[in-house]
């Protein structure tokens, strides 16, 4: 089975999109367990929470999930993402959530997954669809199920996707488009991955004009195997296309790493701020503030960065965040703070930045955790009203080495401090996904929302991902609905 | 007199080495952190912003635990400063001597948490 037969919906809407995990040959799965999923134990009794707050599983046997909606009469619905992955492959679905666990279909997508995530808003599902075949979509789709494209073709077939969406207190709806690369090169990492061979012609898009240092990386010609030679590569340029100094790159809308929103109708993107590698999370603070979770650099690729931490932002509308020459305030050139060891420091590939450099984040994660979908506590009675809730999907192998697993937990963030808690993680000697573990806990927690009420939060869990020739392989009905609520406080 | 650097480094990389207890001391496992100091707590904001995204929480990630080492405030200190290994060096430009000061008092909380 050839790489480029692999198509990878689903993980790549995350960090996701080179799998091999961490430690390949650690990884265990477990083993038959109950009649729902063959490879997936569930015991809420294996993830530790701080006292008084309880886990239950809601719904369990849910293929690759992503996101998490409520109705206005409070229903449970989700997404599944799809996949296709050689001869394997599973629908992006949207799916009710019965008290009981059991799921029906509303809807199902074709092969343009991966769906990654939906919210509910005057009566409407709003999906977000990855767009690995045919460019990303926000889908809107009836309670019948009929579904209606309100603008398609985003620059998203790339390592990351079309995200979110979210409803603003403007009405509009919010979504963000992932980059096509990891820092603005096209190379080796992308051939790999599966989407240079089909799509050469791609490359990152700017939201605004630039003007490129006219930094180029020599790879190997990977599109003309056998034809021995080198090629070189510049930022916002197709594979094997080379960059001179202050070349001009025009900006246009839709583009990549960007945070972008439409009307509840469709019609035009409107940007709302750029400079993102993989924003993945989205969610309006009690006060109508519009944060965003950044899925940082890896170490792979043609331009490797070391060390960058996830970030959570609060967006400032229009303003440019840093990539790919930044890492929240450091610029990744200077000193050897982003140079991965052995290898050279990345070298700046904009000549100028706007007139703003990025604003300091609002809180840094562990450098690889996937930090993904997250929601505000608006509730006393859940508590830490105004703090944000994090999912965090955990490290995967072509990110880079790590020296204990980060991730596959639910963070608890105050986001005037940046200060940040483990809020949900698994019991066990060390941290981890429930496979590896062998416990029935967490897995790879991809979404974090709260119900209408705002005293329980679900948790989305992607499931367990296995890796091997084919890249990462997700395990059909493996994910998990997880709800956290608060004993009550006796007075 | 000039300190001896290889000695000292060679020091650091001993007290390192020293590990006690479960490293694993986040709120859900040990109850919150109570940190009794304004300087701790400023230390906690600044850990966040500069140490937490390799040592997540003191825990191993990128980087090795922190919070299960008995290393003295001077071994914390001279780690930052010179980077030893595959750690990044922070000048005073990027962390002060007194924000230094506040990171080390709160990994000390953070140690002495159980
Ligand atoms: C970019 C990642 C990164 C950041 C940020 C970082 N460190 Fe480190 N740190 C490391 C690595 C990697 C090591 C292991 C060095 C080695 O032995 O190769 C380390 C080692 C250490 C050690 C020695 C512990 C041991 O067991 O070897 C201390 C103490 C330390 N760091 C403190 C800090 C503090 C305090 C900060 C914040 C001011 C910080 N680090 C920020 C990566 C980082």
């Amino acid at each position: 089975m050839r790489w480029n037969r692999a198509k990878i919906w689903v993980l790549i809407s995350l960090v996701i999109a080179f799998p091999a995990c961490y430690q390949v040959s650690g990884y265990r799965t477990v083993g038959p367990i109950g009649p729902v999923s063959p490879i997936r134990f569930v015991n809420p009794g294996d993830i530790v929470l701080p006292e008084g707050y309880l886990i239950e599983a809601v719904a369990r046997g849910l293929t690759c999930p992503t996101g998490v909606a409520f109705d206005d009469s409070g229903e449970i619905y989700i997404t599944e993402a799809g996949y296709s992955i050689g001869e394997m492959s599973a629908a992006p679905r949207l799916l009710h959530v019965s008290g009981t666990g059991e799921v029906t279909e509303v809807a199902s997508g074709a092969e343009n997954g991966p769906w990654t995530g939906v919210i509910f808003h005057n009566g409407f599902f709003y999906v977000a669809e990855g767009g690995q075949l045919g460019g990303g979509r926000i889908l809107r789709i009836d309670r019948n199920g009929v579904v209606t494209p309100l603008i398609d073709e985003l620059p998203s077939r790339g390592d990351y996707h079309t995200n979110g969406p979210v409803a603003g207190p403007d009405g509009y709806i919010y979504f963000t488009i992932g980059t096509y690369t990891n820092s603005g090169i096209v190379g080796e990492d992308n051939y790999k991955s599966g989407w240079l061979g089909k799509f050469p012609e791609l490359h990152d898009i700017p939201c605004q004009d630039v003007v490129l240092a006219g930094e180029n990386y020599t790879t190997e010609n990977f599109l003309a195997p056998g034809a021995r030679g080198e090629v070189e590569t510049g930022a916002f340029s197709p594979f094997g296309v080379r960059t001179t100094k202050r070349q001009a790159v025009d900006g246009r809308i839709p583009c990549s790493g960007s945070v972008l929103r439409i009307g509840p109708d469709g019609g035009k993107a409107e940007l709302v701020a750029w400079g993102f590698r993989n924003p993945f999370g989205m969610a309006f603070s009690p006060h109508g503030q519009l944060f965003v979770t950044e899925n940082q650099f890896e170490m792979r690729g043609s331009r490797p960065v070391f060390g960058a931490g996830d970030l959570l932002w609060e967006i400032e509308p229009g303003r440019w965040y840093g990539w790919p020459d930044f890492h929240g305030t450091n610029p990744v050139d200077v000193g050897e703070r982003y140079r991965p060891p052995g290898k050279g420091t990345p070298r700046s590939l904009l000549a100028e930045y706007p007139s703003r450099l990025p604003p300091r984040p609002a809180a840094i994660f562990a450098v690889h955790s996937s930090t993904a979908g997250f929601d505000f506590s608006r509730n006393p009675d859940f508590g830490h009203v105004g703090q944000a809730f994090v999912a965090a999907f955990g490290n995967t192998p072509t990110a880079g080495k790590v020296l204990a697993p980060v991730g596959y937990k639910i963070f608890r963030v105050n986001v005037q401090t940046g200060v940040t808690h483990d809020f949900a993680v698994n019991r066990g000697k060390t941290n981890g996904p429930a496979s590896w573990l062998s416990t029935g806990g967490l897995e790879r927690p991809l979404a974090a929302r709260f119900d209408p009420s705002g005293a329980a939060l679900y948790v989305v869990d992607f499931g367990v991902l296995k890796y091997g020739r084919l890249g990462a392989v997700p395990q059909h009905g493996s994910g998990v609905l997880w709800r956290i609520t608060r004993k009550p406080v006796l007075q | 007199m000039k300190p001896n650097l290889t000695l000292l480094t060679l020091a650091c990389i001993l007290v390192f080495q020293f590990g006690c207890g479960a490293a694993r001391k986040s709120e859900p496992i040990s109850g919150s952190l109570k940190i009794e100091s304004q300087e701790a707590s400023l230390g906690e904001e600044l850990f966040m912003r500069h140490c937490n995204q390799c040592h997540p929480g003191g825990e191993a990630g990128l980087a090795p635990s922190l919070n299960d080492k008995p290393a003295p405030g001077f071994a914390i200190k001279f780690q930052v400063r010179n980077g030893i290994g595959a750690m990044p060096v922070f000048s005073e430009n990027q962390v002060s001597g007194g924000e230094l000061d506040a990171i080390v008092s709160y990994l000390v909380f953070l140690r002495d948490h159980k």
